[in-house]
This record gives structure tokens, sequence and C-alpha cells, in this order.
């Protein structure tokens, strides 16, 4: 295992860094989302 | 506004992508393999995430200064929001700069924090803007506190290019490009990078400041939201 890891230091360090990409573009779309529809809903209100 | 959210993803994955996964051969055969660059070595792959950031801490600043000329201009308190927004913006990506500057610092130097030239105009930018959100939280009038930081970053946004890209340059220093460097990875500071090299550096660079669009235009439309909410509630 140890082995593994150390010969493929460069995949993990690019499935960590993807991990946590796709994690703040995930968060961003649903903040989006969310203002979006807050958005219509005062559009509504008003 | 999804042109700019899509090219900013795909752009910004491609880099990190082909940036980290291609090798870094001493004699590259083709398009799907980088050069070691002399004093760098596998390090410089940062070289694809470090600049980028700095870019874009430059381009927030240099966008406040922007909607702070248009307050002055105009007095219309909502070019102060844009400002402010992407003032802070700015800050968000120097500390990032300054995060993968010191990581790529403590294995290139030894130490995480080295007090270079490049280092410390860095911490005088941080230092700059941390005291442009001090001074808005301590004004109570939304008119005078616009003025104020309006002129503040047009001041702090002037300085902002010459931290970064002059003052490290004419002053001896660690970091590559700076006055003496003869290093082998000075073809990296200057930009002579292989073709290859150069288009990944690129793509990071517009991703990067789509990246800036996005989060600006998402930022501005929360702080509109609030602001209605809070007119009604008076």
């Amino acid at each position: 295992m140890y082995e593994l890891l150390n010969q493929n230091q460069l995949f993990i360090v690019l499935t960590v860094i993807l991990t946590i990409w796709f994690g703040i573009i995930w968060y961003l779309a649903r903040l989006e989302k969310k203002i979006k529809k807050l958005e219509s809903h005062i559009k509504k209100v008003d | 506004m999804n042109y700019v959210k899509c090219f900013s993803v795909f752009l910004i994955s491609v880099s990190i992508i082909t940036g980290i996964a291609i090798p870094m051969v001493p004699q590259p055969q083709g398009w799907l393999e980088f050069p070691i660059i002399p004093g760098l070595e596998d390090k410089a792959r940062n070289i694809f995430f470090h600049v980028p950031v700095a870019w874009t801490s430059v381009l927030g600043f240099l966008v406040a200064l922007f909607f702070g000329y248009k307050y002055l201009r105009t007095k219309n308190l909502d070019y102060d929001m844009k400002s402010v927004t992407s003032a802070g913006l700015g800050l968000m990506f120097c500390i990032l700069a300054t995060v993968t500057g010191s990581i790529w610092a403590k294995f290139n130097w030894g130490s995480f924090w080295n007090w270079d030239p490049r280092e410390t105009s860095i911490f005088i930018l941080l230092l700059i803007y941390g005291a442009y959100f001090a001074l808005r939280s301590a004004i109570d009038s939304d008119e005078i506190r616009a003025r104020l930081s309006a002129v503040y970053s047009i001041l702090a946004g002037l300085t902002a290019p010459f931290f970064i890209f002059i003052m490290p340059r004419i002053v001896g220093g660690l970091h590559p490009g700076a006055k003496g460097d003869t290093a082998g990875s000075t073809p990296v500071a200057q930009l002579h990078m292989p073709t290859n090299m150069r288009i990944v550096f690129f793509m990071s660079i517009i991703g990067f400041s789509l990246l800036f669009v996005w989060l600006f235009k998402l930022r501005i439309r929360a702080a509109q939201l609030e602001n209605h909410l809070s007119n009604k509630e008076n």
C-alpha cells in the first residue's frame, strides 16, 4: 500500500485537488440557485 | 453569464489535470511531456496555480480602483458596493497567492517565510487591504464611508501592480525573476516556457479571471438582495 501511494503521489495530489475544486463548484452552483430563488420570490412579492 | 461559468470551470479543470498529470522529463519528446526546469523540478507545476491566483488578486484590486473612481464621479452607492466586493475578492485571491507561495517556498527554499522582497511586498499588500476593510468598518455614515474607501481603493489599487510586478524585480531575492537571478528558473519568470506549458499557463490565467467574474456577479447579486431586504425592514 505504501509503495502504491509512493509511486502515484502526483495522482493522489490530482485527486485531492479535483475533489476540492468540484466541491467549490458544487457550493457556488448551489449558492447561485438559492440567490435565483430568492430573487424570483422577491419579484413576486413586489 | 453561463458561458463565463462553463469556460471558467472547463479551463481551470483542464489546467489542474494537465498541470499535475503531465510528466516532467529531461528531454521532452512530444506535447504530453514538460521539460524539467533546473532549480524547480516538479515544483514548477505550482506556476499554473500560484501565478494565476496572484494575477486575479491584481485584477480584483484594479476593478476595485475602477469602481472607486466611478463612485467619486457619480456618487452612486452601487459603485461603492461593486468596489468593496471586488476588493474583497482581490484580498481572498491575494491570501491564496500567499498560501500557495509559502508552500512553494517551503519546498524550494526550506522555510514557509523568508522575508524575500516578493513575500514582503505581498505582505504589505495584505496589510493595505486589511486596513481598507478596517477603515470601512469604522465609519457609520454610508456616504462618508463610500467616499473615503473610494479614495483609498484608488490609492491602494495604484500600488498593487507596483508591489506585485515591479518592486520584486528591481530588488535581489530568492524568487524567480528577482534582480540578479541567473538560475534556470528565470525562463519561467520571464514566460520563456515551452509552448505546451505556456498553453496550460494561459488557460489557467483566463480560467481564474473568469472565476473572478463569476464570483463578483454572485456577490453583487447577494449584496443587492441584502440591501433590498434591509431597505424593506427600515
